[in-house]
């Protein structure tokens, strides 16, 4: 199984059997920022928004005030699991990323999809590459 | 069928089908000052807990949760055998005893709500500001296993308060029987870094008000249950500041008859009560009035919000409602220390009155429109896959 794999058939998967019905975008990121695989519409993003993001696993509410940047936009957090899982909302949209042993599993979604089904995608996943040990 | 709405306080429950503009149909009124054996027990049949209604009245009606414990056997005629325990499955907002919990649910879905057995619908919880998520899970556990029922969402009391004010932006100050909140929410998603939970309510104040009108009235025996029927008649908050101190110096006094013939005087106490939240060094509390923790709260918002938090302000919860604290509190509003005033929201004409007392039920109501028709809650089939965690990842 590729990391490729992954991000296409677990992360850009149709929900609910609804064709049509996926994530805007995925990745699976190492902790060093370094692309293991990604969808073709996952923004570009740089090394300051990365570690933004690591500080705040590591310091839960670090992000909270400045807000949660990737590929320069602006996301406000809300309500996550300190040290697992960071979730930020624009719009009627936003993003879901959460961490495991050695990888950050990131997923974007814009309406229809609802934060519910994009945090069920996104941990669902990270939480089998835990009990895989990644 | 509608979705069910439920809003578990420390000292009422809230429960209803989800129409939003009428108030909870499971509203009991507590009858007046009650010794220690009327008081409202819950009857759950495989358990020892019995269920006393209080009289019904036309209207909202607001079961008190805290029961009492009473042997099932009938036939015991030694009154002397009955055991007058109290028991509180709300403990300051979160549910701490699950059995009576449970029991207490079973009533009001079963027989205040009149679901059948084997055709359980929706339900909707709300939760207080910073519920533990061992909390939810175990709620969620519940449900599903204990009731069977088909849908479930959770939501924070903070964002459906807004929601019955018609609003998804704004800050919520909630004062319950158990504890305090003070929320920001913005665009329907609570800030948890500016919020605050504190640990007194109207069960401090009552207390309070109990220990004052001991020191005025030592002749005078008063329960606990007593003082809160009285608390919620008589108190009130002053003016501004300068009128409370006046009062400290002079007040009229009021005669009160207890139920059991004994008179009471009423003076200054009522006032102190109502102070006791602007100045909480009355509660021997080191802490900042509550316009100024509100302001506090907000300048941990990025600034760009803090127009739309603070004009948005909406007041809830039970002690809310005191006579007075509204007025009180928009004066202190236009004294406090930052620049953009707290301004308090004005409820939308078609809601009942008194929406403070159950705006978090409501919101409840409104909110279970949205959610259950469009799939958004946890199905049995979700929760059969994922386990109770599930109500993190689905319920927000």
């Amino acid at each position: 199984m590729s990391w490729q794999t992954y991000v296409d058939d677990h992360l850009m998967c149709d929900i609910d059997g609804q064709p049509g019905l996926r994530l805007s975008a995925a990745a699976i990121l190492g902790h060093d920022g370094v692309v293991w695989a990604q969808s073709s519409t996952f923004p570009q993003f740089n090394a300051a928004e990365i570690n933004g993001i690591l500080t705040d696993f590591n310091e839960p509410g670090h992000l909270a005030p400045t807000g949660l940047f990737l590929g320069g936009t602006k996301y406000m957090v809300i309500q996550g699991e300190p040290g697992a899982v960071i979730r930020g909302k624009k719009g009627s949209g936003g993003v879901t990323i959460k961490k495991t042993g050695q990888a950050l599993v990131f997923g974007l979604y814009e309406e229809p999809v609802t934060p519910g089904q994009c945090n069920m995608i996104v941990e669902r996943l990270a939480d089998y590459l835990i009990d895989q040990g990644m | 069928m509608e979705a069910v709405v439920v809003d578990a306080g420390t000292k009422l429950l809230k429960a209803g089908f989800a129409v939003p503009d009428q108030p909870p149909s499971m509203l009991r009124r507590f009858p007046s000052v009650s010794s220690e054996m009327d008081a409202a027990v819950v009857d759950a049949g495989s358990k020892l807990l019995k269920f006393n209604h209080a009289s019904s009245e036309i209207g909202p009606e607001v079961i008190p949760t805290q029961m009492k414990r009473v042997p099932e056997d009938e036939s015991l005629t030694d009154a002397s055998l009955l055991e007058n325990v109290t028991v509180d499955p709300v403990v300051r907002g979160f549910i701490r005893d699950w059995d009576a919990m449970e029991d207490l649910l079973r009533h009001v879905l079963y027989t205040g709500l009149g679901w059948e057995i084997g055709n359980e619908g929706h339900i909707l919880f709300t939760d207080p500001l910073s519920t533990p998520k061992a909390v939810r899970e175990q709620l969620v556990q519940i449900m599903f296993e204990k009731f069977n029922i088909s849908g479930f969402y959770a939501s924070e009391q903070a964002v459906l308060s807004l929601y019955a004010v018609g609003r998804i932006s704004g800050c919520t100050v909630d004062i319950g029987h158990g504890k305090m909140d003070i929320a920001s929410v913005i665009e329907g998603a609570v800030q948890h870094i500016s919020s605050r939970r504190f640990e007194i309510g109207g069960l401090d104040l009552t207390n309070l008000f109990a220990q004052e009108l001991r020191k005025s009235n030592p002749h005078v025996n008063l329960t606990i249950s007593d003082v809160e029927k009285l608390k919620e008649r008589y108190a009130c908050c002053a003016e501004d500041d300068a009128a409370y101190e006046k009062i400290q110096q002079a007040c009229s006094e009021e005669q009160h008859i207890l139920p059991d013939g004994q008179v009471i005087k009423i003076g200054r106490e009522r006032y102190t009560v109502g102070e006791a939240l602007f100045k909480p060094s009355i509660l021997r509390l080191e802490a900042h009035g509550i316009v100024e923790q509100l302001v506090r709260c907000i300048s941990t918002v990025s600034s760009e919000n803090h127009r739309q938090l603070l004009e948005n302000t909406v007041l809830c919860g039970g002690t809310a409602s005191m006579t007075g604290f509204e007025d009180r509190f928009q004066k202190e509003a236009t004294l406090s220390s930052s620049a953009i005033r707290p301004c308090l929201v004005k409820p939308p004409e078609y809601m009942p009155d008194n929406l403070a007392n159950y705006s978090a039920w409501v919101g409840g109501a409104i909110l279970a429109k949205v959610v259950f028709p469009q799939n958004q809650h946890v199905t049995k089939a979700d929760y059969d896959e994922t386990g109770p965690s599930i109500v993190h990842k689905k319920c927000f």
